[in-house]
């Protein structure tokens, strides 16, 4: 199996091949809340895969499971075959995972291409490059996300969308062959989105697979062959993205929830 | 920006470092010249012996603020057990000299051996801890490990260990500002590499390092280990130039306490900010020690210095000329340009 994937392009060993992330019966837990129960997905080369939620639904928990900030109490994670539960977090980023911050993260002190250019620095699989030319290759992200002008900007002077969009060239600068973004369009407005979801197609296009937590539905049907629901720390259901936003059950989930919290508007 | 950019523009810093340079060739020249031409030179206190120890002092004092910045500054972690790597240096040499007959520079080259190491073994759980936990649990190793020292009898116990004296002020001036050097040079070269930026990110933000795929443990504890090693040697050298060293005069939380405020009030994380901050508060406290009212007004004043320093330059003197604080006059000078234009 493993050597021929060396040998046939993934396209040509179709649905019996190794998929490059797969995560089984996940759960975890924090005191009393049960954060994740049974969560099971796969992610193939060249999938986006939405995942949708109501708040508290366990989406982050389920990335920092995947990128090894927290360990699950049960279930595997495994990628490209090989199990990654309770590696640490920089061995699994150098594997070819790269995440973004729901609540971002950025190096404060550091300029816009800094940061990114941290990205380059220390995540690519590949090996390690040198500072000047993990800045050049920074250059070239920023243009992807479309904050090339704002470069040498200080990150505390950025506006919210624009550290969203950090994030997401922060993590893309270490080359990763799967991306995970957790919310990286909220607040975007129409315009923005619509680049947003440009720069997704195009981070796609270059054959990076990508997992996109995201509650606008425009994005989710935009961009994501499939989609899956969770609620409550559950797996709802999965499948092909217009589909899934149709069912009562989800329809319901995110109703339900803003009935709940009527009192914001 | 601290990171990949050189923080002063060219032409100030050029000039910042060739004015450096002049003053310290002074320095280091100076003392070899005779008593005669010193005085016609017109230096005639660098040859004065009390001058001698007060310079000595100072290179000392750089070395362990260069060296606190390297796990402080640096990786973002306040210790405040590099007070436990100077007494275990000096320790290490002190007791090879006067126990086992070994010969000065070997017993020296031992002292920062063993302390990396024990910064090695105690840096794996205790790096495992944030802010104040970590602050105050080194604290605690620091008192701990003076406190095992003092009641080791072959040590010399609480008497404390004396060695043979070696009088050269000469030679343990140059070896107090070679170890100075190598921690100044240890910054540079940390700040201007791979590794450099790894802790930068970890003092930034742990967890986005780690999920960039930066060996978090492993970049701290070799930063503790850095640190360690380039204390454990001052205090090696320490131990052979006083001749005399006890659990008051090598592990004193005071000193470690005096090392953090050098570097934060010079530049915590700057190459030079931790030297300027050792010269400039060592100076002072040298200066102001001899008359007794004087000196608890300047320890009240030193107090009051930092934490207006703290609070208003966080990141240090060097920062306030030439940085991105709010409060620097690069910044006020940007922003008089932006209005004017
Ligand atoms: N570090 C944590 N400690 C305790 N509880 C947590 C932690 N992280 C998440 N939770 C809880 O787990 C549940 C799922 O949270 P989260 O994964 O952030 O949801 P989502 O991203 O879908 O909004 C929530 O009830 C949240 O309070
Ligand atoms: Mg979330």
């Amino acid at each position: 199996m493993e050597s021929a994937g060396g040998i046939l392009p993934w396209s040509e060993w179709g649905h019996n091949s190794v998929s490059l992330l797969a995560v089984n019966d996940l759960g975890k837990r924090f005191g009393g809340v049960q954060a994740l129960q049974g969560v099971s997905f796969t992610v193939q080369d060249g999938d986006v895969l939405g995942i949708i939620g109501p708040n508290g639904a366990g989406k982050t928990t389920l990335l920092n499971c995947v990128s090894g900030l927290f360990r699950p109490d049960r279930g595997d994670i495994r990628w490209q075959d090989r199990s990654i539960v309770g590696q640490a977090p920089y061995r699994i980023a150098r594997l070819g995972i790269g995440r973004t911050f729901q609540i971002v993260r950025p190096f404060p002190s550091m300029t816009v291409r800094e940061n990114t250019a941290m990205g380059a620095l220390f995540g690519q699989p590949a090996g390690r490059l040198q500072p000047a030319e993990a800045l050049r290759q920074a250059d070239a992200v920023l243009d992807l996300v479309g904050l090339a002008d704002k470069r040498s900007h200080p990150v505390l002077r950025l506006t919210v969308p624009d550290r969203k969009r950090l994030e997401v060239a922060r993590a893309l600068a270490m080359r990763p062959r799967l991306l995970l973004l957790d919310e990286v369009m909220a607040g975007l407005n129409q315009v923005e989105v619509e680049q947003a979801l440009e720069m997704v197609r195009q981070v796609r296009a270059s054959g990076v697979a990508i997992v996109l937590i995201e509650h606008v539905m425009k994005v989710i049907v935009g961009v994501c062959n499939r989609a899956l629901v969770l609620n409550l720390g559950r797996p709802l259901l999965e499948g092909p993205p217009s589909e899934v936003l149709r069912d009562r059950r989800v329809i319901e989930a995110y109703l339900g929830e803003r009935y709940a919290r009527g009192g914001d508007a | 920006m601290i990171a990949l950019h050189l923080r002063l523009r060219p032409s100030t810093r050029r000039l910042a470092v060739a004015a450096g340079a002049i003053a310290l060739a002074a320095v280091v020249i100076a003392p070899l010249s005779s008593t005669d031409a010193a005085q016609q030179a017109g230096l005639p206190l660098l040859t004065d012996r009390l001058w001698f120890r007060i310079a000595t002092t100072v290179a000392m004092f750089v070395a362990l603020a260069s060296a606190w910045n390297v796990i402080g500054g640096l990786a973002g972690y306040a210790s405040f057990g590099n007070i436990a790597f100077f007494g275990l240096g000096a320790y290490t040499t002190g007791a090879l000299v006067s126990n086992l007959r070994w010969a000065f520079a070997p017993a020296l080259l031992a002292a920062p051996l063993v302390s990396a190491l024990f910064a090695a073994v105690i840096g794996l759980p205790l790096l495992r801890l944030r802010g104040h936990y970590f602050a105050v649990a080194t604290l605690g190793v620091g008192v701990a490990v003076g406190e095992v020292v003092n009641n080791l009898g072959p040590l010399g116990g609480a008497t404390g260990l004396f060695l043979p004296i070696l009088r050269s002020d000469l030679l343990f001036f140059y070896l107090m500002l070679g170890t100075a050097a190598l921690a100044v040079a240890a910054t540079w070269v940390i700040l201007r590499s791979r590794f450099g930026f790894g802790l930068l990110a970890i003092r930034e933000n742990e967890e986005a390092a780690a999920v960039i795929g930066v060996n978090t443990i492993f970049y701290k504890v070799s930063a503790f280990v850095i640190a360690a090693a380039l204390t454990g040697l001052a205090g090696g050298v320490f131990a052979q130039w006083n001749s005399f060293i006890n659990q008051e005069n090598v592990f004193a939380v005071s000193d470690n306490v005096e090392m953090i405020l050098m570097a934060v009030l010079g530049g915590a994380g700057t190459v030079l900010g931790p030297v300027a901050g050792a010269v400039v508060l060592e100076l002072t406290i040298e200066t102001l020690a001899g008359g007794g009212s004087a000196a608890v007004y300047s320890q009240i004043g030193l107090g009051v210095l930092l934490t207006v320093c703290v609070i208003f330059i966080p990141r240090g003197v060097i920062d306030f000329f030439g940085g991105q604080s709010r409060l620097s006059l690069g910044y006020l000078r940007r922003t008089l340009r932006e209005t004017s234009a």
